[in-house]
């Protein structure tokens, strides 16, 4: 499933990015995806949860259980400099490919 | 990483906590989404199913986490695991079985490879190891002996070899000064058996070159333990003086624990090797140990050896050999040579007993795989794969082993006492410890036996008929193949058993014969005390003539003592004390070696005290002495050895090579006695005491009543003419049991082995009969019912499993051949292939099998038909 794989791959990526701006938690991680996709990129909300377990797994994030503005438990997760390094090849890989894509397209219009 | 691996292992380690925290970060992100919708306008009813939308199933979402977390297959491991305690809980008589025979021959194959590491595979904890050697003097592939002061001189003037090389020799002394005095294990030895070795001095130095010179200060070395004991530290003893057989030495070193045993004695003591200039070739006293220069083999050094001994030839007057050689051995081979058939014998029968422990547990958990068949027939039906069948049964054989470690260890630390009081005088024993090589070769056996016995129960599971196996359920475990697969295992257990009954029996044999040996002497009448004279008083040779002299007065006016003698060498085991000699009318040829016999120096009444027949002749009475013309006794075997249908009486012999003293007459010819332990001949030589300057002497006393009770009287006595003596006194009767208590251990030990073999197999072939009966009760309740005879129905279980058990033990049979090598050496007076005992070996194995086929033979002729077949 290429589909699935550019899904998961794409999410990770926005993932790190919300949380190189702040720690937040998974709610929050979700508005902010929704915000920095303008809601074109709209996944179920539940996903996150998977991707977040294996970004953890891969130590790219790390978690804790704070008091909450609303003085409530709530998990955060920040990221790691590994997830931080990762973030960055990422983003250059996703530039430079939409880099190319976008170079492709625009040879197409030419006649 | 690191984090990425906690968040791993918090998800398995605390699968409740983690599943419970994702719960409420789920709920608390619902609450939100459904607040942040409600701010938005909606009413809250229709917030709530949006935000359930736009989340997704909860439930899908949470397992798709779980997956990710990675800890679904170390959840689904323990699960197994779990799976495996409870169903091993429900079935305590199998688990138990199956724990305890493994455990038990885990635990001891551990001890016995901690053994046979220590003291065979182990280097020797010397540097340069394999270039350490002993030297011998040697005439002949079988006779080799000490070196002497003149080969030393001749080493020392022509050897090419050796980087570094020295004489030793353990002797006994007696220790006085502070303290009570006491009789210890003291070594004469070279500086350069130091340098050879490369042992050093814990405290203060080791012996060097300048305390070799006569007339050098007397010093001497001391044992950590005997330095510790008598003045409470290495070194507090440094500078302290002993006084060794009364001569007053300084302690300028202790040497550390067990640096110098070499696998002899321990000794506590070590002085100098001083040796004045050689005047005969002989006498051989001395080990001599070297080790080679790099690059010089043991070929190129035994070249040069005898390049010295040819050097030396017609130096010495009293000499004639000429085709003795100086030869090296390894000195791993010399020190560990005499145990390692023994420990060879041990280990192979340990082993026997692990494979057959091993076969005997694999049937059990086949028989137990099968019985399962239809539960597992039910759960490939309700979808579980044959894989994860497969690991269930792996977990249970995990948690099998892991409890049978747990056991087998401390059983391999007390197995390792028991193989220390079981053999006593084991070479290199201080080294004998649980090290890691022994945990790792633990934890090798229990994986490599834990996947043997798992091997036929996960094929069981992999073959599985599925669908059908539940269907049939009264015939599951009857496949053909599963069948032959356990009778296998089950002739295996035969087959293994046999050469350990063999064994046993062999050694049983060969211990009964050595008992009935008679010694030569009569051990029920008399007494034994080991005199040793120290030197200082004693050192001339007239002071302890004199001694012995009053002692022998003394002894015999002890009331009930009917005669007392000395002698220089205590049978059964003299160890080895040989002197050469050449008979005046029948001499050895020129350049050939003079035969060697047991010697002994013994005083009038020697033999009287011992009850030896005499034969021919006379005994010896006072009046042979030094001073009179010399005199020999011999005993039956020497003179039909050396005067084949001759009367020995009156020849004449040249004694201990001296060809200028006067000949020594024949005098009488006495019963054998046997010197050479129980199993040795009876050659012996005996001449008067008058002519030994020995001072360790052996006082033996014939008594009127049990001589156990003579012990205190008889030491009082000879303590009356010098308290400070060291003695060791025993009834003749007790030392014959010394003699006999090393050959019966081993004996004992194997019978062990074998016993718990035999009853392996035996229960292998009664679990399977059994089993086969109650598999095939509904059956044999048919035949029953149309009328079989049931003493054939009995006869046909009982020949079922004896051709299983026959075919084991001929397999044992052949396998038994190769043991020969291994007990040939250990055996007195019967054959590694004695056809009585192999008979007896194999029909007692034979018979045991009958007995644990008949029970389920007469289980399977009393089923009652009605009831078996009624019971579907």
């Amino acid at each position: 499933m290429p589909d699935r794989d550019l899904l998961q791959g794409t999410l990770d990526l926005m993932v790190l990015k919300a949380l190189s701006l702040e720690p937040m938690h998974s709610w929050g991680i979700g508005q902010r995806i929704d915000q920095f996709s303008r809601d074109v990129f709209s996944v179920q909300q539940g996903s996150l949860y998977p991707a977040l377990q294996r970004m953890l797994r891969k130590g790219w994030i790390r978690s804790e259980w704070r008091m909450s503005e609303h003085h409530r438990r709530a998990r955060f997760y920040h990221i790691t400099r590994t997830g931080r390094a990762e973030l960055k090849e990422r983003a250059a890989g996703w530039a430079r490919a939409s880099a190319a894509v976008a170079s492709i397209l625009r040879l197409r219009t030419v006649p | 990483m690191i984090a990425g691996l906690m968040e791993r292992l918090r998800a398995l380690l605390f699968p409740r906590r983690w599943s419970s925290d994702l719960d409420e970060e789920m709920r608390e992100h619902l609450g939100r989404e459904t607040a942040r919708r409600i701010r938005e306008g909606l009413d809250p009813e229709a917030a709530r199913r949006e935000a359930a939308l736009a989340f997704g199933g909860v439930e899908k979402w949470k397992e798709a986490a779980r997956d990710e977390s990675g800890a679904r297959l170390m959840g689904d491991v323990s699960a197994d695991l779990r799976f495996a305690v409870r169903s091993l809980g429900r079935n305590p008589g199998f688990t138990a079985a199956a724990v305890g025979v493994l455990a038990v021959a885990i635990g001891a194959s551990t001890a016995a490879f901690t053994v046979v590491n220590a003291v065979l595979l182990r280097a020797l904890p010397y540097e340069h190891p394999e270039r350490l050697v002993r030297l011998f003097e040697q005439n002949s592939p079988t006779n080799r002996w000490n070196i002497s002061t003149a080969d030393v001189q001749g080493i020392r003037e022509r050897q090419r070899s050796f980087d570094a090389w020295g004489g030793v020799s353990v002797t006994e002394a007696a220790l006085s000064g502070e303290g009570a005095p006491e009789q210890i294990v003291m070594t004469r030895i070279g500086a350069g058996v130091f340098d050879a070795l490369g042992v050093s001095a814990e405290a203060g130095r080791a012996v060097t070159t300048a305390d070799e010179p006569a007339g050098a200060p007397p010093v001497v070395l001391l044992s950590h333990a005997l330095a510790t004991r008598r003045f409470g530290s290495p070194l507090a003893a440094l500078g302290r003086s002993v006084a060794l057989d009364g001569v007053t030495r300084s302690v300028v070193g202790v040497l550390p624990t067990g640096a110098l045993d070499l696998g002899g004695r321990p000794a506590e003591a070590w002085i100098p090797l001083q040796l004045a200039p050689a005047t005969r070739r002989g006498p051989f006293w001395m080990g001599g140990i070297g080790r080679l220069k790099p690059g010089v083999d043991l070929a190129a050094a035994r070249r040069d050896l005898a390049a010295v001994s040819e050097g030396m030839s017609g130096l010495y007057a009293d000499w004639h050999d000429n085709t003795a050689r100086l030869t090296p051995y390894p000195l791993r081979q010399t020190i560990v040579g005499s145990a390692e058939g023994r420990l060879d014998l041990f280990a192979g029968a340990v082993l026997l007993v692990l494979l057959v422990a091993i076969a005997n547990v694999a049937t059990l958990m086949l028989v137990r795989a099968s019985a399962r068949r239809p539960e597992i027939a039910m759960r490939i039906t309700l979808g579980a794969t044959r894989i994860r069948l497969a690991r269930l049964v792996i977990a249970e054989s995990t948690v099998l082993m892991a409890v049978t470690v747990l056991i087998a260890a401390p059983l391999a630390a007390l197995g390792l006492r028991f193989l220390g009081s079981v053999a006593p005088g084991l070479p290199r024993s201080a080294e004998i410890s649980l090290g890691w090589e022994s945990w790792l070769f633990l934890a090798a056996v229990a994986l490599s036996s834990g996947a043997l016995v798992s091997l036929s129960p996960v094929a069981a599971v992999l073959s599985s008929p599925g669908r059908s196996g539940m269907t049939d359920t009264r015939r599951a475990g009857t496949t053909r193949r599963a069948q032959a697969v356990r009778g296998t295992l089950v002739a295996a257990e035969f087959a293994l058993a046999l050469p350990l009954l063999l064994g046993a029996s062999l050694l049983l044999n060969s211990f009964l014969r050595l008992t009935r040996v008679d010694p030569g002497f009569d051990p029920s009448t008399s007494l034994g005390i080991t005199i040793a004279l120290p030197s200082g008083r004693y050192g001339e040779v007239p002071a302890r003539q004199e001694f012995f002299r009053r002692a022998l007065a003394q002894a015999r006016q002890v009331p009930g003592v009917l005669a007392a003698g000395l002698a220089t060498e205590m049978p059964p085991d003299a160890g080895g004390n040989d002197n050469n000699f050449n008979l005046v009318d029948h001499p050895v040829p020129a350049g050939q070696s003079e035969p060697t016999s047991p010697w002994s120096y013994v005083s009038d009444g020697y033999f009287e005290a011992l009850s030896i027949p005499l034969v021919e002749g006379r005994f010896f009475t006072p009046m042979d002495s030094s001073a009179g013309p010399p005199v020999a006794v011999v005993s039956l075997s020497w003179q039909a050895k050396y005067f084949p249908g001759e009367h020995a009486l009156g020849h004449e012999l040249i004694e201990g090579g001296c060809y200028t003293c006067p000949h020594t007459t024949i005098v009488g010819v006495v019963g054998d006695v046997k010197f050479q332990g129980l199993a040795g001949g009876g050659d012996g030589v005996y001449v008067p005491l008058s002519q030994s300057g020995a001072r360790t002497v052996h006082l033996f006393v014939k008594t009127a009543a049990a001589p156990a009770g003579f012990v205190k009287p008889m030491t009082d006595a000879l303590h009356g003419l010098d308290p400070d003596l060291p003695l060791a006194g025993e009834a003749m009767s007790d030392h014959l049991k010394d003699a006999l208590a090393d050959p019966g251990r081993w004996t004992a030990v194997l019978i062990a082995f074998g016993a718990a073999a035999l009853v392996l197999a035996v229960m292998g072939v009664f679990g399977l009969l059994s089993y086969v009966v109650r598999q095939q009760r509904r059956e044999i309740g048919v035949r029953l019912a149309l009328g079989a005879d049931p003493g054939r129905v009995a006869r046909m279980v009982v020949w079922r499993g004896m051709r299983t058990a026959g075919i084991g033990i001929a397999a044992g049979l052949l396998l038994s051949v190769m043991e020969t090598k291994w007990l040939g050496s250990l055996l007195y007076d019967v054959t590694a292939h004695d056809p009585l005992t192999v008979a007896v070996a194999t029909l007692v194995l034979l018979a045991a099998a009958v007995v644990a086929c008949l029970l389920p033979g007469l289980k399977a002729a009393r089923i009652r038909p009605i009831e078996a077949i009624a019971a579907e």
